[in-house]
């Protein structure tokens, strides 16, 4: 349940991105990506730092999952910087 | 002619089916499910024996025989056996009148050993007074605490477990909690704790190979026989003398002495041999025990001769002397053995019966059960045939009163669709079940989409000048594609639920893969077969009789692609509620995953939760949640019940309650699954939706292009986390046909979304001037309407389901209601969006949106706005600027057509401008009214009849002509007009001096 959550979370925001001058590594679908590993991977560390099993959940689990899911994004972001991705706005 | 003759072949065959249809029906009866008839449905898992350390197929096969032996014997009609997956048995036992002996029967190992008793028998060392033989122990906790203290062995490779065993005890209490089971985790399955951890307060005892704890022979509290507290027990070695291979020709016998029934059997030669050792081993032994001067007299004999004990399951069936002044040299077995001592006629009938049929070659474990009374069964057929036929109605008159004369056609094609999945129903036979009845009413949706999709191409047609038999042709022509896309999708996933999913589900499954393929043929064949016949009569000639205006009544003119920042915001904010909702409220996992039990039972006397409480109480349930209910089919008194308990101790709360306040005829109804069976349907249920999703996706990237598999599967993935958003924020249950309802959107929302991307990928190569988010604005405006009324008619049917199925139905139309409003949103509104940020990175669809930005100072939403870029007499796109398009559908004339050649525009007076506002407005012209490009060729047929693919000078002149401007547009149009004008004059000027 706690990866359905975290993974969750990170789909939620990465709708967000459509508000972002798109230089994301791999444009949408790379900003997708990035969110939902970047949820997982922050979600799972919170987790197993807290000594909490995967099928207990509350509202900080939710919350567990943005700090990833912004990096994620910030990654993906500066690869696409790095790689020269010109932005693109619809 | 050729069309005529076929149309005519098609319409024979189809009377000719019609007849052979209503044949069947007439004369082959409808087998009816379970829960629609009534009766009991029991799942085991097979588990491996020593004889057996590893399961193969043949030992289920064997398995099932066994089974449907012993059903035969207990005067089952028509049992339903079946195998599910690797290692488990579905047993269905429509009407059994006594579920609990038909469970006990059914599952039993009977697993036969013979054992000399004496040296095997480990004696409970507190007694003292008697014999080492008879010293049992009253305890069952303090048998397998003695148990647990031998060494681990096994005498000669004969041992009748593989390893140790596993038993939970209360640690106050030392009462019996669960096993034997062969692992910890086994064990722990037995019990109700979640994450398979060991309760508190419990103590699991080790009891290793070699090692039996054993029911004393006829033991037990008559009030709850299956209680092992309340039996004595013995502790032997796990040392048989004989299996019950080695036995044959049991029957069912009375004692000559004592008049007692008793099951007589024969051996095998070489359990002849062994017999004869073994007693001969007893009679010796007896012999040597007794002190001198016992000889000869049989009654004192008896005192020091040994015993023989038969063992079945684990329990002591008979422990007959071997006397040794009778047998001294032991009994040969030529005249076979008796089980004497086994109580009531009926009990000795059912152990002859047992050994008669044989072992089971695995054991099984009971993991599921569930009883349908036939009065709730016939309840819910009638709810089931009273949805699908309003829904039927409904749509019915949908069609008509939206497509006039097609939407007759339409109603015939589902009528006719009706009588031959019936048919195929009953022809092959299909069990029907309350999933396969939600199928069913769900593949009308399907069977009506697909004339809807080749409907709205018709009226395409016609409004763009068509005769109604050439728009009728193209229109077939046209949709058949996209209608095949989009059934095979529906026919992936109706494989994928019916090979992964659980048998409920696969009902459903199989009616829905089975409807799509009819639904092809009636809605296709025929359809388009009766349209070429009748459509084209003198009487069906006005277009109004299609539902076709000159005027189309709706068209959507709306920046999809400007918007989708507004719904992908809407969309994020949902789940991120979803997210905190799963986060904090979970979701509500009903039985099928979460195991125990839920009984449903209408009492004769009137009676308050406490008074029910309390019978189930005495009868040891003490965890039950009890509700009142109404059921007007079970009377005024019923109770639901929900319990942890194990699926055969469920049979228990039927005798308590009918004893304390009486039990209405067929007023028992009960759904037990254990943990194990929980995880099976969690376990297929994620492997259905992981398997549908890739296989889909695969799809799409073949028939489309890659590029196209990937904003579709993150549709679905929004889709299916939207509707657990729902589910967790409304609490409702989650139960197994909830997941089929979840595969089901996914196959609808991928039907949908196929629809969208079919359309971008046709206009793609028509429009080779225009940016990405340009086509996709054309696409779905071109194909939302139809959208809409598929999603309509499929409200309609959903509707019906909530209004009048029963709770199951209901459970499918919930699920289905969410998903479609989502599915029919994400194809809109998150698929073609993703889509467009995608390929609109591609250096092709740059350029066109650079040239355009540059030249215009903006990019319109719509292709014909872009004037600018031919007023400038821009060149045709070079091979650069031309996307590797995906296939069109006809590729062939495509590729061979020639571009009409550019032209200097010649826009419409700008009277004809009119800005384009949000939403829908007044529609663009159609495409006969816009005029033809100068230069074309002039035998060339109007645009809208020419094939799918064909340019059409892209958005060149005849976009440009369009009269619908934006007053941007009109404005940069009337400069570049004056710009031009100046020029000529200029040039006038210049070259028209007097030479």
């Amino acid at each position: 349940m706690a990866a359905l959550v975290w993974f969750t979370m990170g789909i939620a925001i990465w709708h967000f991105t459509v508000f972002v001058p798109d230089r994301f590594r791999g444009g949408i679908v790379g900003a997708f990506l990035g969110a939902a590993a970047g949820a997982m991977v922050s979600g799972a560390a919170a987790q197993i730092a807290q000594d909490q099993g995967i099928g207990e959940t509350d509202l900080a689990t939710a919350l567990y999952a943005v700090p990833g899911t912004l990096v994620g994004l910030a990654i993906v972001y500066a690869m696409g910087v790095r790689a020269g991705v010109e932005a693109e706005q619809l | 002619m050729a069309n005529r003759r076929r149309n005519l072949f098609i319409l024979s065959f189809v009377a000719a089916l019609v007849v052979a249809s209503v044949v069947v029906i007439l004369s082959k009866p409808t087998v009816l499910g379970l829960d629609l008839e009534g009766g009991t449905e029991l799942i085991y898992q097979g588990r491996p024996t020593p004889q057996n350390p590893e399961i193969q197929g043949d030992d289920m096969d064997r398995a099932i025989e066994i089974i449907r032996k012993r059903t035969d014997a207990l005067g089952v009609a028509e049992p339903e056996i079946s195998r599910i997956g690797e290692d488990s048995i579905r047993v269905g036992l429509p009407n059994v009148e006594n579920a609990e002996q038909a469970i006990e029967r059914v599952g039993q190992t009977a697993q036969l050993y013979l054992y000399d008793w004496e040296p095997n028998v480990i004696p409970n060392p507190a007694l003292t007074n008697v014999s080492e033989g008879e010293a049992s122990f009253p305890r069952y906790y303090d048998a397998v605490k003695l148990a647990s203290q031998q060494e681990p062995e096994c005498f000669e490779d004969e041992c009748t477990t593989s390893g140790p065993s596993y038993y939970l005890f209360d640690e106050q209490t030392k009462e019996w909690i669960a096993g034997p089971a062969e692992d910890e985790a086994d064990l722990l399955a037995q019990t109700d704790v979640a994450d398979g951890k060991q309760p508190p307060n419990t103590e699991i005892i080790t009891v290793p190979q070699g090692t039996l704890v054993v029911k004393k022979e006829g033991e037990g509290d008559q009030t709850a026989p299956e209680d092992p507290n309340a039996a004595q027990w013995f502790v032997i070695r796990d040392r048989p003398s004989l299996s019950g291979d080695e036995i044959k020709d049991p029957k069912q016998e009375y004692d000559p002495t004592t008049n007692e029934p008793n099951v007589t059997f024969d051996f095998t030669d070489s359990g002849r041999e062994e017999f004869a050792d073994v007693t001969q081993e007893i009679a010796q032994r007896g012999l040597q025990n007794a002190p001198p001067g016992v000889g000869g007299d049989v009654e004192l004999a008896s005192q020091y001769s040994g015993h023989f004990a038969i063992v079945l399951d684990d329990e002591i069936k008979s422990r007959p002397i071997i006397n040794f002044v009778e047998n001294p040299s032991g009994i040969d077995g030529r005249t076979g053995a008796q089980i004497s001592g086994i109580g009531q006629l009926d009990d000795a009938q059912d152990l002859a019966e047992i050994l008669q049929i044989g072992a089971l070659p695995i054991d099984l474990t009971l993991i599921s059960q569930s009883t349908v009374s036939a009065t709730l069964g016939e309840e819910a057929l009638d709810q089931g045939l009273k949805a699908g036929i309003v829904g039927l109605i409904l749509v019915c008159l949908f069609l008509i009163a939206y497509y006039r004369f097609l939407g007759v056609v339409a109603v015939l094609g589902l009528g006719l669709y009706g009588v031959f999945l019936f048919a195929l129903i009953k022809l092959i036979p299909i069990t029907m079940t309350l999933p396969g009845i939600a199928g069913l009413i769900l593949t009308i949706g399907v069977a009506a989409d697909s004339n809807i999709i080749i409907f709205e191409r018709i009226k395409e047609e016609v409004r763009a000048g068509r005769s109604l038999g050439s728009a009728v042709a193209a229109g077939y022509r046209k949709g058949i594609a996209t209608i095949i896309d989009a059934n095979v999708i529906t026919l992936i996933t109706a494989f994928i639920l019916f090979a992964l999913a659980t048998a409920g589900v696969k009902g459903f499954a199989f009616v829905l893969g089975i409807g799509t393929i009819a639904s092809l043929f009636t809605a296709v064949l025929f359809t388009q077969a009766f349209l070429g016949i009748f459509g084209r009569s003198r009487y069906v000639r006005s277009p109004a009789l299609f539902g076709a205006s000159e005027e189309q009544r709706v068209r959507w003119r709306f920046d999809f692609t400007r918007a989708s920042r507004i719904f992908f915001s809407m969309s994020g904010v949902i789940l991120l509620i979803g997210a905190i909702s799963f986060a904090t409220l979970q979701l509500n996992l009903g039985l099928d995953f979460e195991s125990g039990s839920r009984v449903s039972v209408g009492l004769e006397r009137d009676a308050t939760v406490e008074e029910v409480r309390t019978a189930l109480e005495g009868a040891g349930i003490e965890d039950a949640e009890i509700t009142e209910a109404s059921n007007d089919q079970l009377g005024p008194n019923v109770f639901e019940i929900d319990s942890q308990i194990e699926p055969d101790e469920v049979q228990r709360v039927q005798p308590a309650l009918d004893e304390a306040f009486g039990i209405v005829p067929n007023g028992f109804n009960s759904t037990t699954v254990g943990p194990t069976f929980g995880e099976q349907v969690a376990e297929s249920a994620i492997q259905a939706i992981i398997f549908s999703l890739l296989v889909i996706c695969a799809y799409v990237a073949f028939r489309f292009e890659p590029k196209y598999a990937v904003p579709v599967i993150i549709a679905l993935v929004h889709d299916i986390l939207i509707t657990g958003g729902v589910y967790s924020l409304t609490g409702r249950e989650v139960t197994s046909g909830t997941v089929a309802a979840f595969l089901t959107i996914l196959g609808y929302s991928m039907y949908d979304t196929i629809i969208v991307f079919d359309r971008v990928r046709e206009n793609v190569p028509r429009l080779p001037r225009a940016t990405f988010s340009q086509i996709v604005n054309r696409s779905m405006s071109e194909v939302l309407t139809r959208s809409l009324i598929t999603g309509l008619s499929s409200v309609f049917l959903v509707t019906v389901l909530l209004i009048f199925g029963g709770t199951t139905l209901k459970d499918f139309a919930f699920a289905m209601m969410v998903g479609i409003a989502s599915g029919t949103y994400s194809s809109i509104f998150i698929a073609s969006p993703v889509l467009t940020h995608w390929k609109e990175r591609e250096p092709a669809y740059r350029k066109r949106r650079e040239r355009i930005q540059e030249q215009m100072g903006r990019v319109p939403a719509f292709p014909e706005e872009n004037v600018i870029a031919r007023l400038e007499g821009e060149p045709e796109p070079t091979a650069e600027e031309r996307p590797a398009e995906p296939e069109p559908a006809e590729p062939a004339r495509a590729a061979t057509e020639p571009e009409p050649p550019e032209r200097a525009p010649e826009p419409s007076p700008v009277p004809g401008v009119v800005p384009a506002p949000p939403g829908p407005v007044a529609p663009p012209p159609g495409p006969a009214e816009r005029p033809q490009p100068v230069g074309a060729p002039s035998d060339r047929e109007p645009r809208p009849g020419r094939p799918e693919g064909e340019p059409d000078g892209g958005d060149g002149q005849a976009e440009a002509e369009r009269p619908e401007l934006s007053e941007a547009s009109a404005a940069a149009l009337r400069r570049v007009r004056e710009q031009q004008a100046g020029r000529r004059q200029r040039k006038r000027k210049k070259h028209g001096r007097p030479r």
